[in-house]
């Protein structure tokens, strides 16, 4: 059997210059310093990981480095990683390129990440995992930099796109990877022609897609695993719901598809205990909120928008200061209001003044004080934030404000006052993944948001991966109010708080009926009656529980297939 | 390479290179770069550049490596080192780069008036790699008599036993080589390439088994297209690059070496 055998020349040249030079010739500690380095550095065996004797920051658990091996030794570095939300796919992905930076196998990178995530992986890969990733800025980084961030939109766009064209990488990783299902799209077929060795696909909601999509995601991966286009679909059922319908093809993908759940981890996870706090209005925030409910029976309003109203409504459950904001953005935005419309504004504006107290920052700083520990407190909107945050500080507490729109470093600090100076967080957003606030276990939803995936991502800044203690949860719904029916929903019929964050990410995916939030604005701004929106309330529920019953039979199906090799 | 490895290993190595050590403690240590190291291991050729054409005085920098975190003090600031560092590995590829190529000459008590030959040896340090979608490495060191081809493994543990000089030493002298550097090279890669293919290669029959079966695939995916266009081809052109399996030699460093007889 021949193997080609490369007899690397460069050292020869310069060996046969000095003889003729007759020197410069080296220093002999330093000679036998260079063989110790090579020793050192040389990898014996085929199999193993080297990576984490490499990285004495970085304690990665035990599925996690069961992952980096199986792509390695049995995947042969093509796999699609699909862990379940928040058990470290980026961990995953960083211990597979640092295996096989480390080993010269890989030199040339290519990570493609959505847009917002960009600087976040630079940077996570840097302080991480030591390698010098670069975010992407100037065009000249592709050719000069080994390991490149992006977003797919720059770099399917010229001029970048010729020059990555003209590149052959040895890996690329690719974040968010389900967003690449259509074969159609601009995307992927910039994805397909990239020249790759070995690629990563990142993915948490492989499974319930569409089978079209797992072939799209495959034979990016891997072209004719799951066979040709017309072979496959002559098969399998196009349209069929999901994998579970075969077992063949389940044995199939499972061959270059990792998926852990969270069950199979290992992993103890704290409990959540879910409280809801009733709220009563004052009678001033009661006027106001009634108000405002009453532009629903106003025409002029209802036809420009159901959703503006919706939105006052639930300002009205928030505090005084974040109607009053809308309502004069409502008042500036108007070219030439009308004067019913302005005096209608002003009467609101005057039912805002004629608030005195906020009920529920009353009630929050009654919480705060009997935990007497750190809290996050969650409110939809920035004019809220402002007030509690001066509430608090009436009252003798401290806090810091946290938005999504601060930069890194200031995320940072702010986390970092948060920890050690400051009892309260005061947050309008879930911050951005990577902000690590698991020293807390207590939240306060001051007010929800209508879309469940952003109440997981609250929760989930704090109950994650390394959070020892249970979490509490302190949701805030104001009585006879939008806002009590949302929680309802949310909380008694998808049980959402109970639920850990995959399980989420699977109902929602099923329901496929768009945007949740849309529909609840549906629900609570079109209906014309109680019994309306009653009817359509159970219509959801009813929904929401066919989608956890298809989901069940999966998983009893699944189970024991979790990462097959 | 354990943390105290790394610190007696930067020791050496800045030792080596002529560097004062200021403070050597445990768990850190504070060295004063010579202008050469600065060169080598800062990457600042602008001040370098900048000094030179104004004839300021030249001040490479100092640097203090914390190779402990829990012995060295609190108020310590400096660069932690553990073996996945950046620092080190650059200071790793230095170490290479700056002892590539050596010439030593054995040096022995004579007594009077006695007179010793020495005998031209080539010594080669070489790492071969087997490579496919996975890889090892073995290293290797040879040495081979320049008169009569005798080749030698280990040929460095046997160095290390011996005192070598870089000047010959007085009432030495070296005898001519019968063999030419550059074909004492060829014969050690012609030794290396024969023992290589006698070899074990199970590992690369499997590595062309994998290869070969992701490439059915790949022909049965474009099977129907008429025309297989460009992905077609890259997509080939990439399962080459990940299984093909290859053994690659690579020098790490070598030179001249006058020995005595009784020295191999």
């Amino acid at each position: 059997m021949a193997v080609e055998i490369e007899f690397d020349s460069s050292w020869l040249d310069g060996f046969f210059q000095k003889i003729e030079d007759d020197g410069p010739w080296g220093n002999w500690d330093l000679y036998k310093l260079a063989i110790e380095v090579e020793k050192h550095t040389v990898i014996e065996d085929f199999e193993g990981l080297q990576a984490p004797k490499h990285l004495p920051n970085l304690t990665p658990l035990p599925h996690q480095i069961e992952v980096a091996k199986q792509v390695i030794e049995n995947m042969n570095g093509k796999a699609i990683l699909a862990d379940e939300v928040g058990l470290g796919k980026t961990i995953e992905a960083g211990l597979i390129l640092k295996e096989y930076m480390i080993r010269g196998l890989v030199k040339k990178v290519l990570i493609l990440v959505p847009a917002s995530l960009v600087s976040q992986w630079a940077s996570e890969l840097t302080s991480k995992f030591y390698i010098p990733a670069v975010a992407q800025k100037k065009s000249y980084v592709w050719e000069q930099c080994d390991v490149v961030v992006s977003s797919i939109d720059t770099a399917k766009r010229n001029p970048h796109r010729d020059i990555i064209f003209g590149l052959d990488y040895d890996l690329i990783i690719i974040d968010e990877a389900h967003k690449l299902k259509n074969n159609k799209t601009k995307n992927y077929e910039f994805v397909q022609s990239l020249k790759k060795k070995f690629c990563l696909l990142l993915t948490a909601t492989p499974i319930q897609n569409r089978i079209s999509e797992i072939f799209n995601l495959v034979s990016l991966l891997k072209p004719g695993h799951l066979g040709n286009e017309t072979v496959f679909y002559e098969k399998y059922k196009r349209d069929s719901r999901s994998l579970n319908d075969d077992q063949h093809l389940k044995e199939l993908v499972n061959k270059v598809m990792i998926r852990n759940r969270r069950a199979d981890t290992g992993i103890e996870w704290t409990e959540r205990h879910v409280e809801t706090i009733p709220i009563q209005f004052s009678a001033g925030e009661k006027a106001l909120y009634d108000a405002v409910s009453e532009l629903r029976s106003e025409d002029n309003w209802m036809a420009t928008s159901a959703f503006s109203v919706m939105t006052l409504q639930r300002e009205a459950c928030s505090s005084r200061e974040a109607v009053f904001i809308t309502l004069k953005n409502m008042l500036n935005k108007k070219e030439e209001p009308s004067p019913y419309f302005q005096a209608q504004i002003e009467s609101l504006i005057e039912k805002v003044q004629a608030v005195q107290m906020n009920s529920k920052a009353e009630k929050a700083l009654e919480l705060i004080k009997k935990i007497n520990d750190k809290v996050i407190i969650f409110t939809e909107y920035r004019a809220t934030q402002l007030y509690l945050q001066w509430f608090l500080k009436q009252n003798g507490i401290t806090s810091v404000p946290f938005r999504g729109g601060f930069k890194r470093g200031k995320k940072d600090w702010m986390r970092e006052l948060f920890q050690k100076h400051a009892q309260v967080l005061i947050a309008t957003e879930a911050g951005g993944e990577g902000i690590n606030l698991q020293f807390c276990h207590h939240i306060i939803n001051f007010d929800l948001p209508w879309n469940p995936m952003r109440l997981e991502q609250r929760i989930g800044r704090v109950h994650r991966l390394g959070q020892e203690q249970d979490v509490h949860i302190y949701n805030f719904a104001t009585k006879d109010t939008v806002e009590e029916h949302v929680l309802k929903l949310l909380h008694e019929k998808i049980a959402l708080f109970e639920k850990v964050i995959g399980d989420l990410d699977d109902i929602l995916t099923k329901l496929e009926f768009g945007n949740f939030e849309d529909y609840l604005v549906d629900i609570f701004g079109h209906s014309t009656s109680e019994g309306e929106m009653r009817i359509k309330m159970d219509n959801l529920n009813s929904m929401i529980q066919l989608a956890e019953e298809i989901k069940e039979s999966e998983s009893s199906a699944a189970a024991g297939n979790s990462s097959i090799s | 390479m354990q943390q105290q490895e790394i610190h007696q290993f930067l020791e050496n190595y800045f030792q080596a290179n002529g560097c004062e050590i200021v403070e050597n403690e445990k768990g850190y240590m504070t060295v004063q770069l010579t202008i050469e190291l600065d060169k080598e291991l800062m990457n600042r050729p602008f001040y370098w550049h900048y000094l030179e054409k104004t004839g300021g005085i030249p001040n490479p920098m100092k640097l203090t490596f914390i190779t402990d975190q829990n012995a060295s003090p609190e108020d310590i600031k400096g660069e932690v080192i553990h073996f996945g560092s950046p620092r080190l590995h650059q200071i790793f590829e230095s170490t290479k780069n700056l002892a590539g190529y050596i010439r030593l000459y054995e040096k022995q008590s004579l007594s009077y008036g006695q007179q010793a030959a020495l005998r031209p040896w080539l010594g080669m340090n070489l790492k071969i790699s087997y490579q496919c979608d996975r890889k090892r490495d073995v290293f290797k060191s040879i040495g081979l008599q320049l008169i009569n081809g005798q080749v030698v493994e280990n040929f460095h543990e046997r160095l290390l036993e011996l005192q070598l000089t870089p000047k010959i030493p007085d009432y030495s002298f070296t005898l001519s080589p019968l063999i030419m550097p550059k074909s004492g090279v060829m014969r050690i890669e012609n030794q290396l390439r024969n023992e290589i293919e006698v070899e074990d290669h199970t590992w690369a029959i499997e590595a062309r088994e994998r290869w070969q079966k992701d490439l059915q695939l790949l022909e049965h995916f474009y099977e129907e297209a008429e025309e297989k266009g460009e992905s077609y081809e890259n997509e080939k052109k990439a399962l080459q690059e990940q299984y093909e399996p290859k053994v690659k030699i690579t020098i790490v460093n070598g030179g001249l070496f006058y020995l005595t007889e009784q020295a191999v």
